[in-house]
């Protein structure tokens, strides 16, 4: 796979000068290859949002680079351009973007400010609309009407009819309910395997970036202190303690039985993992 | 851009100026105005303005910051001072072509300017040293006998402590909008004016619906806590005035007093 956005020693600090400075980033190397699918836990206030929001130039560097491309995305005003386009940023809470009369003008809002055609327009919002399961007969609605879910989806449609080649995501499923979460993981995920868009997403929640990313990151005061697969990160439960972060709860689960005594497999961390390693131990018995 | 915006913010801290009545803060500041409007010769601006910088280094309000509450009305004064510098009338010390510039026009201009200036950031002062909820509470007492004439002086008093309250949280909410919409490649900061104003409704449009939002999240939090208006209500802090707070009105009365001698005998 190929590299397509690196930061290189990337820093940055609030408020510098001031009596409140902090800095939020220290010196982050960090690659993206194509088509990855990459989670950042951290605890709050580990830097995570404001990492985030340097891949498409939101926040400026106070040091260091970002390349897209092999391009530094801050040189000019043309390159930050296409970088917004090429890497789609959803804030946390995106719903409150929505502003248009109709969700379908709300989605080409995006694809509209990158000068596309109409034909073009119109495409990419059916499109958009039909990765996050938004029906026709929504599209003509006004984003106000919608149910907060509805809302959550017609949001992050905006960013995804930019086509964007990596999707970041900032806790989208914060405050949904589980059949909503679930819904909405689903979409991103079809996004990242039918167009092979990069995808990364912060979350809290250790069992959705288990059940759904290949990458985890984790950062702690504005560093990356962990960072490899799901089962490489997750087998560390002493350590991610100490992040303030814990394991996935079937993790969690084979970790209490191994205390109790039985050799379970404590490296797993997903649902299907944990039935076939518990079903192993009772099979275990009967030497099957 | 945003994050200079320090319209009534309140800089928490424990000078004398922040232990003061908020009743007397207010007092203070109106007596102060009165003085700045009174004022009309070298001695006394010389006055007004000793006063005011008295006052700033007693909160120990950082100078950056009261530069920064001057830079949106840096247009005004400039506007004022130019206008009263050409059309007053007098003694002139040079002109070109129809403008010609006074002594009096100099001095006019000057001294508006410095009016201006000092209002605007002598005002500034009581919400830097004094907490939204203070001044809520020194308002309400200050005005209590108007409700005798029915003025709804508490509902006032909470409207502005609300409206103080959430300024910082209304920008936080404009930045993150304005971060969110430029994710999708809107375009704040060129283009003519016509499609500057046309840009800003992606952000406006949220913005709205947000403070409403936040109105009705926070009206049902106040009923939730029982909150019935002004009657039968009673507080936790009662405000009480103090030696210095007696103190400080005798200090704002005696400069009030020189303001006017020195007007009247035209020093």
């Amino acid at each position: 796979m190929a590299p397509i956005l690196r930061t290189e020693h990337l820093t940055h600090i609030y408020g510098k000068g001031t009596p409140f400075e902090t800095a939020a980033l220290n010196d982050i190397d960090y690659t993206v290859e194509k088509g990855e699918l990459i989670g950042i836990i951290g605890h709050t206030g580990s830097g995570k949002s404001t990492f985030i929001q340097h891949l498409n130039g939101i926040l400026k560097p106070t040091s260091g680079k970002v390349l897209l491309d092999g391009e530094d995305i801050n040189a000019s005003a043309e390159s930050l351009k296409r970088a917004r386009s090429r890497v789609g940023l959803v804030f946390q809470y995106p719903e409150y973007q929505l502003f248009e009369e109709t969700v379908e003008k709300d989605i080409s809002f995006g694809p509209g400010n990158m000068g596309l055609s109409e034909e073009e327009i119109k495409e990419r919002v059916l499109e958009a609309a039909d990765f996050v399961e938004i029906g026709e007969s929504l599209l003509s609605k006004s984003p106000f009407e919608l149910s907060g879910g509805q809302k959550r989806r017609a949001a992050i449609a905006g960013v995804i009819a930019m086509r964007p080649e990596v999707l970041v995501l900032d806790e989208p499923t914060a405050g949904l309910d589980p059949a909503g979460r679930k819904r909405l993981i689903g979409n991103i995920l079809r996004y990242h395997e039918e167009t092979g868009a990069a995808v990364i997403m912060i979350s809290h929640s250790m069992d959705e970036i288990a059940e759904s990313v290949r990458r985890v990151t984790a950062l702690k005061n504005g560093s990356i202190v962990m960072d490899g697969t799901p089962r490489e990160v997750f087998s560390q439960a002493e350590k991610l303690k100490k992040l303030g972060l814990s394991v996935p709860q079937v993790t969690k689960i084979a970790i209490y039985l191994r205390e109790m005594g039985l050799p379970a497999d404590t490296s797993v961390y997903t649902m299907s993992q944990a039935a076939d390693a518990i079903a192993s131990l009772k099979g275990g018995g009967s030497g099957a | 851009m945003l994050k200079d915006i320090t319209l009534g913010q309140y800089f928490p801290g424990n000078t004398v100026a922040h232990r003061l009545d908020p009743r007397t803060k207010l007092i203070l500041t109106i007596i102060y105005i009165v003085a700045l409007f009174l004022a009309k010769n070298w001695f006394s601006y010389l006055l007004v303005l000793l006063s005011a910088a008295a006052c700033f280094i007693i909160t120990r309000v950082s100078f950056r910051a009261i530069l920064r509450t001057m830079k949106p009305i840096v247009v005004i004064i400039v506007i004022t001072a130019i206008l009263n510098m050409f059309l007053t009338k007098g003694e002139p010390i040079f002109s070109f072509w129809v403008f010609s510039v006074s002594r009096e026009g100099l001095k006019v201009a000057l001294f508006m300017a410095m009016r201006l200036i000092l209002l605007i950031t002598f005002t500034f002062l009581l919400t830097f040293t004094t907490s939204p909820i203070a001044l809520m509470d020194g308002l309400e007492t200050l005005l209590a006998p108007l409700k005798k004439i029915k003025l709804p002086v508490h509902e006032l008093a909470m409207m502005m402590g609300i409206a103080l309250r959430f300024i910082p949280t209304l920008i936080e909410e404009t930045q993150k909008i304005m971060n969110a919409q430029k994710a999708r490649g809107a375009d704040f900061d060129t283009g003519n004016i016509v499609k500057r104003a046309k840009a800003m409704l992606p952000l406006l449009v949220p913005l709205f619906v947000s403070a409403f939002r936040r109105a009705d999240e926070l009206a049902v939090a106040m009923e939730c806590r029982c909150y019935h208006g002004d009657k039968g209500r009673t507080r936790m802090k009662v405000l009480k005035m103090e030696a210095r707070d007696f103190f400080a009105l005798a200090l704002g009365a005696a400069l009030l007093v020189c303001v006017v001698i020195l007007g009247r005998y035209g020093l």
